[in-house]
């Protein structure tokens, strides 16, 4: 035990006094989920919305899809984007290889089907007199949509959370396409797997620290959100 | 229903949800400033006639013509004019302020937004100061239903489309709801569609009835329909057994499932008298029963007297002067008559 307990001493120091190391994978960490939240809430909002709210052939087999994806294991996510992004890949000239935005784009396709599936099961479970309710007083189609996901903000918000919290503690992705290199693309949940294996007790507790406070900063966040 | 140019005209309406006929109606007219009663039990259509008239639903077939213009795609200019209140109205998650306040919003009538607001909260008996700020969930199923009508009083409606409008509130809230939706018409001229199941209130406030059955407008005030199952008689007529050994006598129904209407002025109260032998469907039929309510219908001068027979409730319209004569009141045994050529038939919708 005393081993973590000597991990947990480390860990405080390293946080206190501002470790470059500790800090670049925080930092990667928080850019690149920033990047991936952004652009799976850019897409998976609207596509969640129209799955939810409308009506056409192939919408049954779609959401099956969707859902089914839900599972996706984050290293074959990792080792489909590393094959499209590595050099003999169809994507290999954008250089996404080892890169921050590599891992993102990884990190978008796991968090995508999280935000479509909720939102759409949001929608889904809207209150029906919504619709009718937002028309008779004079909605169009563009206040119909926006009213609709201010009312359903809170489902949203969970989907986002779901999503980033998927996003925070994969490692599977960041390990393939990120590639794990220091001060560039070590995240903390690949810094904390590197760590471990060294037998570096402090920094990975030091680092799984760190995950736990960004989850409950978003969490406090969230929750004084849906209190507005 | 009536000479004065209608503000809503419907022809040859029909509306289907996945393919299954909900609403049709040959023609049917609104006056404007009228307020017109929808009547007919769950299901006949009543609530898909409102949406239809608050361009919430496109109909499926048929035209609606608002102030004489046909309404198909439905032009903002319209709609503004129109508002629907549902008979489980939504609010959204927000104060109650944000909610009445919404519909001005989106109509871009943006100036004095917070005396308006108050007005319409005054209006149906919810003070400003009390509940501007409270938040959706923290009002009673009365107060809700009260917000839901400010925001669209506020609005100073055309056309306001209640659909019960009273359904499952206090009553107090009943009450002040009533008012609110009469001032609206009395104030500025709006028209209201009210579909509700309080006949007696319809009877009191509505200027014209109009009773849907199986989604279709049925030339009846709404009382006296009869199901069957029709049995054959020895005289080529059929007969609806009742609970006390009395029979409805009708004749031929065109199906199994055919509904028999007998117009409540069909019916003629007449003096006790012992009659011998069965009767027959040429002749006139009797019905013996209890009178279980009497009431006046507003402009007519015509009592609606309801009469228990047997397991049967049926309407009897009376002149008042003849109620004085045969003294009636509720509780009076009653005989009443009817000629069996008199029963018209609603082919049923299985």
């Amino acid at each position: 035990m005393e081993f973590l307990v000597d991990g947990f001493l480390t860990a405080f120091q390293l946080l206190f006094s501002a470790d470059e190391q500790t800090f670049s994978a925080i930092y990667a960490t928080l850019k690149v989920s920033i990047y991936s939240m952004v652009a799976s809430l850019l897409m998976g909002v609207p596509a969640g919305f129209c799955l939810g709210y409308f009506q056409f052939p192939g919408k049954r087999q779609i959401r099956l899809l969707t859902d089914t994806l839900l599972a996706l294991p984050t290293v074959f996510i990792g080792l489909l984007v590393y094959a499209f992004i590595s050099s003999r890949g169809p994507l290999g000239h954008m250089g996404l290889l080892f890169t921050l935005p590599g891992i993102a784009v990884g990190q978008t396709i796991l968090a995508l089907p999280i935000v479509i599936s909720l939102s759409a099961t949001a929608v889904e479970s809207m209150d029906r007199h919504l619709r009718v309710t937002l028309i008779s007083l004079g909605a169009d189609r563009k206040h119909l949509l926006f009213s609709s996901l201010w009312e359903i903000r809170h489902s949203i918000l969970a989907a986002a959370l779901t999503a980033y919290g998927r996003v925070m503690t994969e490692v599977g992705i960041s390990m393939m396409v990120g590639g794990n290199i220091k001060w560039h693309t070590r995240t903390i949940t690949t810094a904390i797997a590197l760590e471990t294996n060294k037998g570096l007790f402090g920094m990975g507790i030091a680092l799984g620290l760190v995950l736990m406070g960004i989850a409950f900063a978003v969490n406090i966040s969230v929750s004084a959100l849906r209190k507005r | 229903m009536g000479s004065v140019e209608p503000i809503y005209k419907l022809r040859d309406l029909r509306h289907a949800y996945h393919h299954r006929p909900v609403l049709e109606i040959e023609s049917l007219d609104i006056r404007r400033a009228a307020i017109v009663g929808l009547l007919g039990p769950n299901g006949s259509g009543k609530s898909t006639l409102l949406r239809l008239l608050g361009f919430i639903d496109r109909p499926t077939r048929g035209s609606i013509l608002y102030n004489g213009h046909p309404t198909l795609p439905f032009a903002d200019t319209v709609k503004s004019q129109v508002t629907l209140l549902p008979q489980e109205p939504y609010l959204m998650k927000r104060s109650v302020f944000a909610n009445v306040a919404y519909g001005l919003s989106l109509r871009g009538r943006s100036g004095n937004i917070p005396d308006r607001v108050q007005s319409a909260l005054r209006q149906v008996g919810l003070s400003p100061e009390r509940f501007c700020r409270r938040q959706w969930n923290e009002l009673s199923g009365g107060e809700a239903q009260r917000v839901a009508l400010a925001a669209r009083l506020v609005l100073k409606p055309a056309v306001l489309l209640l659909d019960e409008p009273t359904a499952s509130v206090d009553a107090a809230s009943v009450e002040l709801i009533r008012a609110a939706s009469l001032n609206a018409r009395n104030e500025w001229g709006t028209t209201l569609v009210i579909a509700s199941h309080d006949r007696q209130w319809l009877d009191q406030v509505c200027d014209d009835m109009c009773y849907l059955f199986q989604g279709r407008v049925v030339d009846t005030d709404g009382s006296n329909l009869f199901f069957g199952p029709w049995e054959p008689r020895a005289d080529g007529h059929y007969e609806k057994k009742l609970a006390n050994g009395q029979c409805l006598v009708v004749p031929p129904p065109p199906g199994h499932s055919a509904v028999a209407v007998i117009h409540p002025s069909g019916f003629r109260i007449v003096p006790h008298k012992r009659e011998t032998g069965p009767e027959t469907g040429k002749d006139p039929c009797h019905l013996e029963g209890l009178i279980t309510q009497m009431t006046l219908r507003r402009g007519r001068e015509q009592l609606a007297v309801t009469l228990a027979v047997g397991d049967l409730g049926l309407t009897v319209t009376s002149a008042q002067h003849e109620a004085d004569q045969q003294q009636l009141y509720p509780g009076k045994k009653i005989r009443v008559r009817y000629l069996p050529a008199d029963v018209e038939w609603i082919s049923g919708r299985n």
